[in-house]
């Protein structure tokens, strides 16, 4: 059977946006199995903006896996944030894994904010004043976490769900400057030593939709901004058939 | 005269930091009199408050509000893996 994976990420929903992301999701089950969120759902991070989020996404006729982005913790709030998602049906992950069966297929997702720090060659190092040693940490951290969860990871598909991105492929289109603070390849090296199907992230607005990790997996940048659509569709069946 | 770099990297930092808009993808670019924005935003709301938000920042300076509207598409292609 086939697996149709939607996904999208950095819908930045305020106040004022009630309904207009939900407008586009009618007929959705039509055309995945699936919906993944790939964090950046509010502007501020404010739990009034996770109302809407709520409120956007709750109660899809299909299931609904999110992470949370960099701005969904701009008001300290992402814990509540993502308790109210729960709360309405809407899994949140925050570095383990979620297993479900769709189509009589056990389709797993590992995932989280992720982080940045840079990729191979151009990167921090764990090195010198606190500061920037807890920077690089904290991807570190996030990478081990990930790796554990996929090692330990009892499914059919394997997807990684990230807000920051794993490789700088699809971060093409953004000033090669930042692109520390946009990922880490230390989340990709974690994903390749253990596989994967298929990695989606956002975050990277000006970036590109398509990548590959250094071991081959396909990585895909579905930031709003970078689609132009509501959602991208990735069906997954190992032999380029839906 | 302040050098045009700093004036865009208070501009920039205001977007990011302002409880109004914290904008992190807008490109600011200053050239003589002129402030430039760039990039895209969800909504004609946010573009014209995103606006207000540069030219509070930068007073003096004539704002070129370059940013587009994401158009959503309903998607109608999948790819296939």
């Amino acid at each position: 059977m086939s697996l149709r994976i939607a996904a999208v990420g950095d819908v930045h929903l305020g106040t004022d946006m009630g309904g207009r992301y939900r407008s586009h999701l009618t007929g959705i089950e039509e055309k995945a199995d699936v919906l993944l969120l790939a964090g950046d759902l509010t502007r501020h991070g404010t739990l009034e903006e996770g109302e809407v989020v709520v409120e956007e996404f709750r109660d899809l006729p299909i299931p609904v896996i999110a992470v949370l982005g960099n701005h969904d913790h701009h008001s300290d709030k992402p814990a509540e944030i993502a308790a109210m998602m729960r709360e309405a049906g809407i899994a949140v992950l925050h570095d383990d894994a979620v297993v479900l069966d769709v189509n009589g297929e056990r389709l797993g997702v590992v995932g989280g904010k992720g982080f940045g720090g840079g990729f191979a060659g151009k990167c921090a190092s764990e090195f010198g004043e606190p500061e920037i040693k807890a920077f690089v940490n904290h991807t570190k951290r996030i990478a081990d976490r990930w790796r554990t969860a996929l090692k330990e990871l009892e499914a059919d598909r394997r997807v990684v769900l990230s807000h920051y991105s794993p490789v700088n492929d699809t971060l093409a289109g953004e000033p090669p400057e930042i692109y520390p603070f946009l990922g880490s390849y230390l989340l990709a090296e974690a994903i390749d030593a253990e596989g994967a199907d298929l990695i989606l992230h956002g975050h990277a607005h000006m970036g590109t939709e398509k990548g590959v990790t250094p071991a081959g997996i396909r990585v895909r940048n579905v930031a709003l901004p970078v689609l132009g659509r509501a959602y991208g569709v990735y069906c997954l069946n190992g032999d380029g058939r839906c | 005269m302040e050098a045009p770099q700093y004036v865009a990297a208070r501009v920039q930092g205001a977007l990011a930091e302002d409880e109004r808009t914290n904008e992190l993808g807008i490109r600011v670019d200053v050239r003589g009199e002129q402030l430039f924005l760039r990039g895209q935003v969800s909504c004609e709301e946010r573009r014209e408050l995103i606006a207000d938000v540069a030219s509070e920042a930068a007073p003096g300076l004539v704002v070129r509000n370059e940013l587009t509207v994401v158009d959503v598409r309903t998607p109608e292609e999948e790819e296939k893996l």
